[in-house]
C-alpha cells in the first residue's frame, strides 16, 4: 500500500543538514496502524509531506497503491492526495468559519472519488462519522471555532476519515489533549480506521500510545542520512 | 474550482472586520475616480454646448482663447472695442448669413449684462443646435419704447429670486455674485420682461438687454465715470441718438459653412481696424487643453488614492497570510494545491475589489444625483445622472484589473508558502 525504497530529501537551503532523511526501505501493508516515533526535528513531519504527496524525494521513491509521487506532475499528485489521503494535525486543525459538517465534508469538495464512496452521499456520510466520533448533532451546524480541542480534534479525524482514503496520517494530534480525552480519541481513531480498512501513520513524541498499534517506527532507526553523508 | 470559490468567500466573511475597511478604501477610491471623471466629461460638454450654429465670433485683434472666454463665457476682459461700421462690413460679406453684435461691461450683482439685438434670441443656440426659450415672458422688444426691459438668464432669475415685472438696475463693470449693488446706473432702471429657460450654459448667468439700452445708460458717462454735472433723465435718453458706435464682438452665421475660412481670412485682412475672427470650436479645443493640464492632475491625484487602496488590500492580506498558512495547510492536506492556494488568495482580493469598485460607483452615481442640482446651480455645470460613459468603464475596470493583480502578490507569496511548508507550516 505504501512503499519507501532509497528515499533522500533534503529541505533546500536547511541548516546543518536538518531534516535531512535518507530511508532505504519502508512498507506498509492496507490496513495496518504505525506509530511513528523520534525526537523534534528528526524529520518525522518531513516524512509525513513525503508520504502524503505534499513534498517530492530528490531521490528514491514513495509510492502510494503502487504509484511513485514523484512520478506524477503538482496537479495530479494534488487530485491522488486528496482521493487517497486523509491527514490529521496536531491543532488548527479545521477552518473556522466552516461549520463542524462543512469541515468534514471538505475532502469531498476536492475529490469526486471519496465523495462517491460516501454511503447515502456525502452530508450523511458526514453525520454519521460525527455521530459515531460522539459529537451531538447539535454542535453539527455551528461554526469549529466554538468547539473545545478535544471535539475539534475528533471533528478532524472524522474529515480525515470521509470517503474512507486510503492512507491516514496523524500528525501529533493528541500533544494537546489531556490523558483521559487523549485516549478516548485514540480508541475512536483506530477503530474507525480499522473499520474502514485505512492504513493509519501516526506521528507523537508519548511512546506510551506505541502498544496500541500494529508497527511501531523509530524514525532515527528508519533514517541512515547520517551514515550516507559519512 | 466552486468549492474554492465558496471558501474564499466564506473566509473573506470571516475576517469581514478589516476587509470591510479595505473595501471601504477601494470603495472611496473608484467614486472618487468615477466621480471626477464624470464631472470632467460634463465640464467638457458644458463647455462644448456652450454655443452652436455660430459659425465665426468677430472681434478685436486678442488671442482666440480671450475672445471666446469673454464672448461666450464672460470671462476675462476685451482687450478693445470693435466699430459697428466694421460688424456692418463683415455683415455685408455675401457669404455671411447674419450678424449678431454684443456688448459686454456692466453687471448686476455680479451676473453679467449682455447686450444684444432681439435678433439675438432666435440666433444664439446651443447644445446640439437647441435655441434660446423663454420660460416666462418675452424677449426685449428692441424699440425706444421697451428701452428698459430685460430678459434674465435662468440662473439669475432663480439665484436672485427675481420674476417678470421685477426692477433692476445696472452696474458699471464686473462686481462679485451676490455683491453690494452697485448703483452707478441707478437713475435708469430696467424691468424683467423675459426669463430663459434653463441652458446649462453661461446665458443661464447672464442679464440681456438692448444694445440701445446699454448706450441710453452710458449718455451722461465718459471714460467710465459719470460726467460730473450730467444727468440725463431715462425718459430724456430716447430723443438721443442710440445706434451704437462700438461693440464688444459680434456672432456671425454664414450662408454656408464652406466659406468660413474665407470669411476668417477677410476679418483678419480687413484695413480699417484690426480684427480676429475665430471658429467657436477650434477656440474650445484650445481651451479645453489649456484647462485639461489641471483635469489631468485631478485625475492622477485620484489615480494615487486608488494606488493607495490597492496597497491597503495588499498590506492587509499580507499582514494576515502568517496567521493564516494553518488554513492553507488544511485546504493542501484535503487535496487543494498550491495553484489552488493562489487562486483562493487572487479570488478573495478579486471579491473585494469588485465588492469596494461596484460600491464606489453606485456611490459615485448616488452623488451625482443628489449634488447634481446643487452643482448645477452653483457651478452651471450639468451633471449628467446617464449610464456610465466608455471612459468611466475604462475606470472601473481597471481598478478591477489592478485589484485583481494587486491581491496576487499575497497569492504568489501564500503559494511559495505552501510549497516551502508542505503539511506542517515552517513559521
Amino acid at each position: 500500500m505504501l512503499d519507501i525504497r532509497d528515499l533522500r530529501f533534503t529541505w533546500p537551503g536547511a541548516p546543518d543538514g536538518s531534516g535531512r532523511l535518507a530511508i532505504q526501505h519502508l512498507h506498509l501493508a492496507a490496513g495496518r496502524t504505525a506509530f511513528l516515533y523520534g525526537p523534534s526535528g528528526c524529520g518525522k513531519s518531513t516524512l509525513l509531506g513525503l508520504m502524503a504527496g505534499v513534498l517530492v524525494a530528490q531521490s528514491g521513491s514513495v509510492s502510494l497503491l503502487g504509484q511513485d509521487w514523484a512520478a506524477l506532475r503538482g496537479g495530479a499528485r494534488d487530485a491522488r492526495r486528496a482521493d487517497h489521503v486523509g491527514v490529521i494535525f496536531q491543532q488548527f486543525n479545521l477552518l473556522p468559519y466552516l461549520s463542524v459538517q462543512d469541515n468534514v465534508l471538505l475532502p469531498c469538495r476536492f475529490s469526486a472519488l471519496r465523495a462517491g464512496r460516501c454511503a447515502g452521499g456525502p452530508a450523511a456520510a458526514a453525520r454519521a462519522l460525527l455521530q459515531q466520533m460522539g459529537l451531538p448533532a447539535a454542535l453539527w451546524p455551528r461554526p469549529a471555532s466554538a468547539l473545545s480541542v478535544g471535539q475539534q480534534q475528533r471533528v478532524a479525524a472524522a474529515r480525515a476519515l470521509i470517503g474512507a482514503p486510503e492512507l491516514v496520517i496523524a500528525d501529533e494530534p493528541t500533544s494537546a489533549l489531556d490523558a483521559a480525552l487523549r485516549d478516548e480519541f485514540m480508541t475512536l481513531l483506530l477503530g474507525e480506521c480499522r473499520a474502514a480498512g485505512s492504513t493509519l501513520v501516526f506521528v507523537s513524541h508519548d511512546e506510551r500510545l506505541a502498544a496500541r498499534f500494529d508497527e511501531q517506527l523509530s524514525l532515527p532507526a528508519l533514517n541512515r542520512a547520517a551514515e550516507v553523508v559519512q | 474550482m466552486n468549492a474554492l470559490l465558496q471558501i474564499a468567500a466564506r473566509s473573506a466573511w470571516n475576517r469581514r472586520g478589516t476587509l470591510a475597511l479595505v473595501v471601504l478604501s477601494i470603495a472611496l477610491a473608484t467614486a472618487l475616480l468615477l466621480g471626477l471623471e464624470r464631472l470632467r466629461s460634463d465640464i467638457r460638454s458644458s463647455f462644448s454646448q456652450a454655443v452652436s450654429g455660430t459659425d465665426l465670433i468677430v472681434g478685436a485683434r486678442t488671442g482666440p482663447v480671450q475672445l471666446m472666454l469673454y464672448a461666450v463665457f464672460r470671462v476675462g476682459g476685451a482687450t478693445n472695442n470693435v466699430s459697428m461700421d466694421s460688424v456692418r462690413a463683415v455683415a455685408a460679406h455675401r457669404a455671411v448669413s447674419w450678424v449678431v453684435p454684443i456688448s459686454l461691461g456692466d453687471s448686476h450683482r455680479g451676473y453679467p449684462v449682455l447686450g444684444t439685438t432681439p435678433e439675438y434670441f432666435a440666433r444664439f443656440a446651443y447644445g446640439e443646435r437647441q435655441p434660446l426659450a423663454l420660460a416666462q415672458g418675452r424677449a426685449f422688444s428692441g424699440t425706444l419704447d421697451g428701452l428698459y426691459e430685460a430678459v434674465l438668464g435662468a440662473e439669475v432669475a432663480q439665484a436672485l429670486g427675481y420674476g417678470l415685472s421685477q426692477r433692476i438696475t445696472l452696474a458699471h463693470g464686473l462686481g462679485g455674485v451676490g455683491g453690494e449693488l452697485a448703483a452707478e446706473h441707478a437713475d435708469k432702471p430696467f424691468t424683467v420682461v423675459g426669463v430663459l429657460a434653463r441652458t446649462g450654459t453661461p446665458v443661464d448667468r447672464t442679464v440681456h438687454v438692448s444694445l440701445q439700452a446699454i448706450e441710453a445708460i452710458h449718455l451722461d458717462w465718459v471714460g467710465g465715470a459719470p460726467l460730473p454735472g450730467m444727468k440725463i433723465a431715462p425718459e430724456h435718453a430716447r430723443k438721443f441718438d442710440l445706434e451704437p458706435k462700438q461693440v464688444t464682438a459680434a456672432l456671425v452665421g454664414l450662408k454656408n459653412r464652406a466659406a468660413v475660412f474665407n470669411v476668417q481670412r477677410f476679418v483678419a485682412d480687413y484695413e480699417a481696424e484690426p480684427l480676429l475672427a475665430v471658429l467657436p470650436g477650434v477656440a474650445l479645443d484650445e481651451l479645453w487643453a489649456a484647462v485639461g493640464l489641471g483635469e489631468r492632475a485631478l485625475m492622477a491625484m485620484s489615480g494615487l488614492v486608488a494606488l493607495v487602496s490597492l496597497a491597503s488590500l495588499v498590506a492587509v492580506v499580507l499582514a494576515g497570510l502568517n496567521e493564516r498558512r494553518r488554513e492553507l495547510a488544511v485546504l493542501r492536506a484535503v487535496g487543494a494545491g498550491p495553484r489552488h492556494v493562489l487562486v483562493l488568495l487572487a479570488a478573495e482580493g478579486a471579491l473585494v475589489t469588485g465588492l469596494g469598485a461596484l460600491l464606489g460607483a453606485a456611490a459615485a452615481a448616488t452623488a451625482v444625483v443628489l449634488a447634481g442640482p446643487w452643482v448645477q446651480e452653483r457651478f452651471g455645470i450639468a451633471l449628467q445622472a446617464t449610464a456610465p460613459t466608455a471612459a468611466q468603464w475604462g475606470l472601473f475596470g481597471a481598478v478591477l484589473l489592478a485589484g485583481m493583480l494587486a491581491s496576487l502578490v499575497p497569492g504568489l507569496r501564500a503559494y511559495r508558502l505552501s510549497l516551502a511548508d508542505g503539511l506542517s507550516p515552517r513559521t
